[in-house]
Order: structure tokens, then C-alpha cells, then sequence
């Protein structure tokens, strides 16, 4: 009983200590760290998202390597990150696949050496509900969103860990705290990817691996044409609206280069974090349904799936 | 446009104003509403559904605490339905059941890594027994390997048990759920699935994402008007099945380990009383809510308090192989 409460007030003091410290850092800023020299890997670097953090870390002097399935799109952003003079390797990669991402690392640590910045950004939602989508679009949801976090951890991480050096970074979503209608294998995927890297956090807690970071980002529905159509309650659109990638990008940068464990953008995504978690399911459903949260998606089904069934690909209607 | 319409426009937006306040006010008191009941409910017990006659989808109704709801189902007068990869288990299960002087009983070998298999089983449910109105996705695997050293076949696996089968099985029996507006969605995942745990990084992926599964079809269904089909997701800690054998709890007063027979007991009353989100034990309600609330650094102290970095230390799993 006595170790009991002793722990107990250690903790309770430890606890006091962090509180503060944090309040401090809300005043001043935390220092944000270089990265000129290391080497990053973006995956999903012909998308929207994709080509500004390439861009952005290129700005701070990293050397780049940047995964895609779509080789043009891929390119296209190894030449805009080439004008700003650094080195960037660009490969064409399936991250469905488990053994294209094993066989791309290697050529990746053939080519470039070993990876200290991993951005896991690439996802793909299959934009249909559930009883309406064919099961190889819900897998492929799950593979590249879920799945492929494994496959590049296991891939990259030894090196980071030899060295007890680099950075681990998640872009999930809110849809990954907290679920939606209509997107079930979108929510399910980010869901399992903010479990697993919170998983993957303590494990490196645990082997007192404190070199190697990592940072969660959760952004709200980012206007990259991904969730096209998508809109919550009229009143409330001017308040939350889809956010602007570049906006998105840029306070992504902050909270890696702060090394900051988690950013959720904007900040307000923290308040259905903490109702979920607080609240009973009744009162979150009302909120849900007063913020138009339960039809918000039926736009982008409907646009996501025409009468001859074509898909818009998200990543060309953006270019 | 007419005169009288422009004279109204001004009107007509002091009118959405005042809507959106109202509604806003209404919203307001709506969480204090339902936050009031839940805290009376703690209290107040109450009223129980009756399953008598449903028919109740188990996976991995073979041991554990499938087993052990089964027996409780088959009490209440339901129907079972018992799907397992393990024939022995599905046997001794009916056997059980039969002995209680339960109802009617199918049992039927089922893999569900095999998606394949889910569907033409299911498909056989649906000729031999009929709609399914109950369904618990029960089974899961672990690897209780360190993640950096388990297989990625076996990774794959736990994925596919422990979520991809949630899916499959969704497919194949809501779609009875919906064209009577009736049914039950159970989905046993774990407290593994709202808080990582260090050694278990793709166990919690598995758990988390059924839980963000179940909880966006089960917001679908509210948006779609089907409030005749329930939600029940279940997280529970470690529980004494053999599963998590040699996993060991900080603070058993406060976390313990938890016997099978309370775990299934409370499951069918959160069923019977159409509860949507059951953690257990009950400290794992402030713990989730702390976890969330606590930015990283404390929650890991909270970890480290509650000793979650150690609980897979001395992992064992089932000492008679299943698979």
C-alpha cells in the first residue's frame, strides 16, 4: 500500500513539473531543430501534401527521397525539389504491396544511405460506403493507410535505431480520433495508423531509444481535392473549413522541426478528441448531428462514384 | 424580384439566426441531458431487451470468452450461431450449451483471415439458419511477438482477424440488419484500441482501427435513419483467458486482470441495454478519458505509473497452440 501512494505522489509531482513546462513552451516557442544534411523520405510525394513537405524540406536542406505510384506526379516534384539545389532520388512505389516497399528501401539505402526523416503521408480513401464498395477498394484503403506504416517501419527503423538517430512521422487525421459516416474504411485505416504509431512511441520509450522522435499529425480535411465535396453545417463552414494544404504543411513543419509529439490542425480538432473521449456517445451524437458531421460526406460519395462508376483520381484533379 | 421578396430577405436571415442560436442552445442542453443520464444510469438499472429468439453470430466462439457469451445467449433464449477455426473448442462450445438445455445450435469451422471463407460460410448461415440479428465479432489473435520481430505473415494475419473480418462479416449479414431495421453489432475489440501499449504496435493498429470501423458504420446507420440497428463496442484489459497469459498489471487493485466469466456477463448487459462504448474495468474509463486529456509527456507518465511499459514483458500467449 505505501509503494502505492508514494508512486503516486512522485507521479503527482512529475506531473506538476511537465504541466508547467508545457504551459512555459505555449509562451515560448520551442527551438526547431535542422534537418540540412539528413536524409528525408516522403511517401505519397506526387500528391498535394506530398509536394509541399518535399518542397519544404528542401527549403531547410535535406537531402530527398520520395516515394509515389504515380511516377509523373513523382517527378514532377523531384523537379521542383531539384531547383532548390538538393540532392532528391525519386522512385516509383506500390505501397500496397509489402514487398515493393521492402525491395524500393533497399535501393533506397543502395542509392541515398540510410533514412533519418520518415514522412509516412501517402493515403487513399475509397470513397464509397461500405455496403457499396468493392472489397479490393476497402483492402487497398487499409494497405496503404494501415498496413504500409508496418512495412516502413520495419523497413527503416533499424538503421535510425543503430544510431539512436531520426524521426518518425505519421500524417493520419482526424478521421483517426474520431469517426465519420460514409468514409468506415477511411476511418478504420486512420484509426489503426494513430494506434499503431502511439504503439510504436512507447516502444521506443521503452528501450530508452530518445534520439529517435516521433510526431503524429492530425489535420482536419485538407483542401487538396482528396475529400472533394465534403462540407459540414452552413454556419459553421466559415469557422472549419477545409484547410489550405499549404497551411497545413507549413504547421506540420513546426510541430516535426519542434519535435512535438502530436499536432492536431487546427487546434480546434483537439475538442472532439477530448468530448469523444469524455463525453457519453448520446451527447457526442448530438454535437455530431448539429455540426453536420453525420451527412458532411454524402457530397463527396455522390461526386466520388459517377453513373459509368469512373473515380476522379484526387491527385490529377488537384493539378 | 419582387418587392415584398426583398423586403422578407432580411427577415429571412434574422430567421437562420435564430434557428442556428436555438439550435445551438438545443445542442447544449442535449449534452447536459445525456451526460445527466449517464451519471443517473450509473444508479438506475436499466431495462433489459429480450433476445429470445434472435439469432446470435459469434466468431471465435470456440474458447474464451466466445465461449462464455454463448453459454449467456443461449440463457436468455437466443439462437446461436458459432463460428471457429478450432473444432474441438466449436464441440465442447455446443456441448455446453446443449447441457444448459439451450435452444437451437449451428456451429461452423470458419477462418476468419480467410475473406473467401467468411462469405461462403456466411452465405451458408443465411440457407441453413436465416438472418442474423446479433453479431459479435469476437475473434482476435495476437502475436505477442515484439512487433520489430514478428513474421509479417503473422502481422498480416492479426490485421485480418482482428479487422478485415469485422468487414467482411459486416457485408454479409448488415444488409438483412438494414431492410428490417433491426440488429445488433457487437465488435469485441480491447482497451488496446483507445491506448498504444508498448509490444504490441500492430495489435493496437488491429484494435484501433475496428473501433474507428465500428464507430463510423454505426454513425452511418444513425445518418441513414436505422436507429433499430444498436452498437456495442467492447474494450476490455487483459482478461484471464490464456491470451494474454503472463502479461502482468502494475496495480491489479486498480487494473486487474480480468476473469472471463465477468468480462461476458457484462458484455450481454451492455447488449441488453443497447450501451455503445463498454470498458472495463471501470478505471479504464478515467484512464482513456485521462489519456486523451494529458498531453504526450504526461500521459506517458501516466503510462509509466500504471506500468503499460512493462505489461508484455513476460508474454506467454496460449501455452496450447490454437493455430
Amino acid at each position: 500500500m505505501t509503494a502505492f501512494v508514494v508512486d503516486l505522489l512522485l507521479m503527482l509531482l512529475d506531473l506538476l513539473r511537465c504541466v508547467l513546462r508545457a504551459a512555459a513552451q505555449t509562451v515560448v516557442r520551442p527551438r526547431l531543430k535542422r534537418v540540412d544534411g539528413e536524409l528525408v523520405l516522403i511517401t505519397g510525394a506526387g500528391g498535394a501534401l506530398g509536394r509541399l513537405f518535399a518542397l519544404e524540406f528542401a527549403r531547410e536542406g535535406a537531402r530527398l527521397v520520395l516515394w509515389d505510384c504515380d511516377r509523373a506526379a513523382n517527378e514532377r516534384t523531384a523537379a521542383l525539389a531539384r531547383e532548390t539545389g538538393v540532392a532528391v532520388h525519386a522512385y516509383t512505389v506500390d505501397l500496397s504491396r509489402r514487398r515493393d516497399v521492402y525491395r524500393a528501401a533497399e535501393r533506397v539505402r543502395a542509392d541515398a544511405g540510410d533514412v533519418t526523416v520518415l514522412v509516412n503521408n501517402a493515403g487513399v480513401v475509397a470513397g464509397r460506403r461500405l455496403l457499396d464498395c468493392p472489397d479490393e477498394l476497402l483492402e487497398r484503403t487499409l494497405l496503404v493507410n494501415c498496413h504500409a506504416l508496418f512495412w516502413m517501419t520495419k523497413a527503416f527503423l533499424p538503421p535510425m535505431k543503430v544510431t539512436n538517430h531520426g524521426h518518425i512521422v505519421t500524417i493520419a487525421s482526424a478521421l483517426g480520433l474520431f469517426s465519420t459516416a460514409c468514409v468506415a474504411d477511411y476511418c478504420a485505416s486512420k484509426f489503426g495508423a494513430v494506434g499503431f504509431h502511439e504503439s510504436l512511441t512507447h516502444q521506443l520509450h521503452a528501450e530508452n531509444l530518445n534520439g529517435i522522435k516521433t510526431t503524429l499529425v492530425c489535420p482536419y480535411i485538407v483542401d487538396t481535392g482528396m475529400f472533394a465535396g465534403c462540407e459540414i453545417r452552413k454556419e459553421l463552414r466559415g469557422l472549419i473549413p477545409p484547410l489550405d494544404p499549404l497551411y497545413t504543411v507549413k504547421q506540420s513543419m513546426k510541430a516535426i522541426l519542434g519535435e512535438q509529439r502530436m499536432i492536431c490542425i487546427p487546434r480546434l480538432m483537439y475538442i472532439p478528441l477530448l468530448t469523444r473521449a469524455l463525453l457519453p456517445w448520446d451527447a457526442n451524437v448530438a454535437t455530431y448531428r448539429f455540426m453536420g458531421g453525420d451527412t458532411c460526406m454524402m457530397p463527396f460519395i455522390k461526386n466520388a462514384g459517377d453513373e459509368s462508376g469512373q473515380r476522379p483520381n484526387p491527385l490529377t484533379a488537384f493539378r | 424580384m419582387s418587392s415584398a421578396t426583398r423586403d422578407l430577405s432580411p427577415w429571412f436571415k434574422k430567421k437562420n439566426a435564430m434557428n442556428f442560436i436555438l439550435e445551438t442552445l438545443q445542442v447544449l442542453g442535449l449534452v447536459l441531458w445525456y451526460s445527466l443520464e449517464t451519471l443517473v444510469r450509473l444508479f438506475v438499472p436499466t431495462k433489459r431487451k429480450n433476445v429470445s429468439g434472435e439469432v446470435v453470430l459469434i466468431t471465435g466462439s470456440g474458447g474464451g470468452i466466445g465461449r462464455l457469451m454463448a453459454l449467456e445467449f443461449a440463457d436468455l433464449g437466443a439462437v446461436l450461431v458459432l463460428w471457429d477455426i478450432n473444432q474441438e473448442g466449436l464441440k465442447e462450445t455446443a456441448r455446453q450449451v446443449k447441457e444448459r438445455g439451450g435452444p437451437r445450435v449451428h456451429c461452423y469451422l470458419c477462418d476468419c483471415s480467410d475473406k473467401a471463407e467468411v462469405y461462403s460460410v456466411a452465405d451458408q448461415v443465411k440457407r441453413e439458419v436465416g438472418d442474423v440479428t446479433i453479431l459479435v465479432n469476437n475473434a482476435g489473435i495476437v502475436t505477442g511477438k515484439k512487433f520489430m520481430d514478428a513474421p509479417d505473415t503473422l502481422i498480416e494475419k492479426t490485421m485480418e482477424v482482428n479487422t478485415m473480418a469485422h468487414f467482411w462479416t459486416y457485408k454479409a449479414f448488415l444488409p438483412a440488419m438494414i431492410a428490417n431495421n433491426h440488429g445488433h453489432l457487437v465488435s469485441i475489440a480491447s482497451s488496446a484500441g483507445l491506448i498504444g501499449v508498448n509490444g504490441l504496435a500492430d495489435y493496437c493498429g488491429s484494435k484501433f482501427a475496428a473501433v474507428g470501423f465500428a464507430e463510423s458504420i454505426s454513425l452511418e446507420l444513425l445518418a441513414t435513419g436505422k436507429d433499430g440497428i444498436k452498437t456495442t463496442i467492447v474494450c476490455p484489459y487483459f482478461i484471464n483467458t490464456g491470451m494474454f497469459d503472463g502479461c502482468q498489471t502494475k496495480w491489479p487493485r486498480m487494473l486487474p486482470i480480468l476473469d472471463p466469466h465477468y468480462v461476458a456477463k457484462k458484455i450481454i448487459g451492455a447488449v441488453l441495454t443497447d450501451q455503445v462504448f463498454l470498458l472495463m474495468p471501470k478505471s479504464m474509463y478515467l484512464i482513456a478519458g485521462l489519456k486523451n486529456i494529458l498531453p504526450t509527456k504526461q500521459g506517458v507518465l501516466l503510462g509509466h505509473y500504471l506500468g503499460a511499459f512493462n505489461v508484455m514483458d513476460h508474454f506467454r500467449g496460449h501455452t496450447k497452440k490454437v493455430q
